[in-house]
């Protein structure tokens, strides 16, 4: 690897520096060996100036194109705060182009990257407007702004002692930032640091860490979340929904794409999408419900992925009171490779319990999931009816609706004396009672 | 001309002047109360200053007396009679060989006693949390809004952060209890949350002051939707932190003494969110033999 190679050279020639004690001795010696690398990294500004100490870098004249490249960039000349420069650009359309034009006018302004720091600073800050937050590349040129070789310390006293402490401090808040969006540094980010800060800065630890903790973690979650999500909505409805369905023989189904139609007196209708889900042992679970319970079509619900907030509504009936209950005999054909139901009296020791102490949790069966961008009684009301295809029950099961934004959790059974009820559930009672009349015709009545 | 001023008690901003501790060293001066930095808690600058004595604020009743001897010397019974039943009021077979035990069930308003929760606005933010009994009582849910704006003190940086916490246990005459959980080693939760990664905080008893905010913490993935999750989180996976940022120098979580467990959400994602919690309980699985999921590296490795 070519960053490796240079990282070697570079260290092999400090410690030739460090045994050559004349400066003159040591110009000569980095000159012919830096006439002898090839330009490893694109940043050939580090090895064609590999002076010994600052003192030895006379100003070296700033070549006449680099001045008067741009009308705004004229007054590099006056004392300007470094956050006027992205302001300037601020205007115009801001990208990685632009971000990597100001940094490099900044560059090319002073040898010695007077005030460094600062702009760095108002860089790291101004980054999210410009869109480049989790481009490693604009990170790593941020880095090659700090002056090479001049903050690296000489000797143990310089290492023990914080060498150029505002520095660091910047390389570290740098790399800071590259955490907080989680962004893995490279190869390039090292060399850059080593040259920087030497091996035994704070930055250099920071990068350790990050290259230590970064991998353990990165694929720790069981649900991933792609860092792009979809952007048609109904893949992102697709997506979503197989996530939550927590089965993998769940199938979606698309009721409706997303169109806008414009009828014959103008009027623009937005048809919103909806997508649906549902599994075999849900369509199953839907069969054996009786069809004298209501069933409820409950949301909206909030899922989160990573940064946007999507809404699924659910299918859901209450559970079965203790006394209607009816178990089933297992049918043994169903499944060959191994036995259902096994009826042996085995006698478990008092330390083989291997389940919790804690009743179960009886919230009633959930039967389908959708999601859609319009929430309302009509669309969902759509939903039913497309359901209804594959579960002919919905059209004789009276079907409420429970429709309530804010801090929701499944609604258990009915419980109307409790205290703790959400507060809006009781302007959504009196409304229910006219919809349940309405509610058996509706889905009797609704053909697709 | 000082003399006559000294014999004014309460003119004690007076004796605090050079003049007359130069005069009358051996007088210790009766100076008013002092500001909170005193007594060692920083005080956020904007916030009000606290000017009363460190005993003002304590309620002296006969009533609060009354309950609390009659609710301290109960716990005491309790402790004397259980040492008969076996260690921690649990027959012994019981305590050495049971493999699940459930720490946290939500069966009641006083179950949310046992649990604090604390948002940014500590430090000036924005985010607000609510814990309440869920449907029926069977479940807790958390519940709020992030809101990662920082708070305009000039010093914080980032913001948006909620958390849950649970209250160290404490003995009779509020002496601290801790959780003895030597003889598991999975910690496990059914929980129902939308989507959001939330962070599990184990803090343990300490010896060194230095250790105060020491905390060990895993990751809570939720995966959102109806359905519940049981989530297995083997003790050898935390990893410590300190003051939110992760140290080089980790060991195993001791499981002898165990204070507070918490939950805390700090994704930056402005918003609402909400987290329900069935029950929080500790098991044992014979099936994981790992003792600590992070080596230690040397303390000044080599590039």
């Amino acid at each position: 690897m070519k960053c490796a190679r240079c990282l070697l050279q570079l260290q092999c020639l400090r410690l030739v520096g460090q045994s050559a004690r004349s400066a003159a001795q040591h110009g000569a010696l980095l000159r012919s060996a830096s006439s002898s690398q090839p330009d490893m990294l694109h940043n050939t500004q580090v090895l064609r100036r590999f002076h010994g100490s600052p003192a030895c870098a006379k100003s070296r004249p700033v070549p006449a194109e680099f001045i008067n490249e741009d009308d705004k960039k004229r007054d590099e000349k006056s004392l300007v705060a470094h956050d006027d420069l992205f302001e300037q650009v601020a205007k115009e359309v801001k990208t990685k182009a632009t971000f990597n034009k100001v940094v490099d006018v900044f560059i090319k302004r002073d040898i010695r990257r007077r005030g460094h720091v600062e702009f760095i600073y108002a860089a790291l800050k101004k980054m999210p407007e410009f869109g480049v937050e989790r481009d490693l590349a604009v990170y790593n040129k941020l880095l090659d702004v700090f002056p090479k070789e001049v903050f690296v310390p000489r000797n143990f006293i310089q290492r023990m002692f914080n060498h150029y402490p505002r520095q660091q401090e910047c390389g570290v808040q740098l790399l800071e930032q590259m955490e907080n969006y989680g962004i893995m540094p490279n190869m390039e980010t090292k060399v850059l640091l080593v040259q920087i800060f030497g091996e035994k800065g704070h930055p250099m630890r920071k990068y350790q860490r990050i290259m230590y903790w970064f991998p353990k973690f990165k694929h720790i979650n069981p649900f991933p979340v792609p860092q792009q999500l979809p952007e048609d909505p109904v893949d992102l409805a697709r997506f979503s929904l197989t996530r939550i369905a927590n089965d993998l023989d769940a199938k979606v189904t698309v009721y409706q794409l997303p169109s806008t139609d414009i009828t014959e007196s103008g009027e623009q209708i937005t048809l919103p999408h909806i997508v649906g889900i549902q599994s075999p042992s849900q369509m199953e679970l839907l069969a054996q419900h009786s069809p004298s319970r209501p069933v409820f079509v409950e949301g909206p619900f909030p899922l989160w992925l990573r940064k946007t907030c999507v809404y699924y509504y659910v299918l859901r009936a209450d559970p079965t009171p203790p006394d209607e209950k009816v178990e089933e005999p297992f049918d043994p054909e169903r499944c060959l490779a191994f036995p259902l139901q096994l009826d042996l009296d085995l006698d478990r020791d008092f330390g083989d319990e291997e389940s919790f102490d804690v009743e179960d949790l009886d919230e009633g069966p959930v039967f389908a999931m959708c999601m859609t961008s319009q929430g309302d009684q009509a669309v969902l009301n759509q939903w039913i009816s497309g359901l209804q295809q594959n579960n002919p029950i919905l059209g004789q099961v009276p079907t409420l609706f429970r429709l309530d934004p804010g801090p929701r959790e499944l609604q258990g059974p009915a419980d109307t004396e409790s205290a703790h009820h959400h507060r809006t559930d009781r302007p959504q009672r009196e409304e229910r009672q006219p919809e349940e009349d309405e509610e058996p015709r509706r889905s009797q009545g609704a053909k697709w | 001309m000082s003399l006559p001023k000294i014999t004014r008690l309460p003119s004690v901003r007076l004796l605090s002047s050079i003049h007359q501790q130069l005069l009358l060293p051996s007088i210790p001066p009766l100076t008013g109360p002092k500001r909170a930095v005193s007594q060692g808690e920083y005080r956020r600058p904007g916030q009000p200053k606290v000017d009363k004595f460190p005993w003002q604020p304590i309620n002296f009743g006969f009533s609060k007396g009354f309950e609390g001897v009659k609710k301290h010397f109960a716990l005491l019974k309790k402790e004397f009679s259980d040492r008969w039943v076996g260690p921690q009021g649990k027959p012994i077979l019981e305590h050495m060989l049971e493999q699940n035990q459930v720490l946290w069930e939500f069966r009641g308003p006083e179950s949310l006693e046992q649990w604090t929760v604390s948002s940014d606005q500590e430090i000036g933010g924005q985010s607000e949390v609510h814990l309440k009994l869920g449907k029926n009582h069977n479940t807790c849910l958390l519940y709020g809004t992030l809101s990662s704006t920082p708070p305009r003190d000039g010093e914080t940086r980032y913001s948006g952060y909620c958390t849950m916490r649970s209250k160290q246990p404490l003995a009779s005459f509020d002496r601290k209890k801790h959780y003895d959980w030597s003889s598991f080693n999975t910690l496990h939760l059914r929980v129902r949350g939308d989507g959001r990664p939330w962070m599990i905080n184990i803090a343990t008893e300490t010896y060194f002051s230095h250790q105060k905010d020491d905390i060990y913490n895993y990751f809570l993935y939720t995966r959102g939707g109806p359905y519940w999750q049981d989530v297995k989180i083997p003790f050898s996976k935390f990893f410590l932190t300190h003051r939110g940022r992760i140290q080089d120098d980790q060991h195993p979580l001791w499981l002898d003494k165990v204070n507070t467990i918490g939950f805390t959400l700090g994704d930056k994602a402005d918003g609402p969110f909400q987290l329900e919690i069935d029950f929080v309980g500790v098991c044992k699985d014979y099936a994981h033999t790992e003792e600590f999921a992070y080596e230690v590296y040397k303390r000044n490795p080599e590039i």
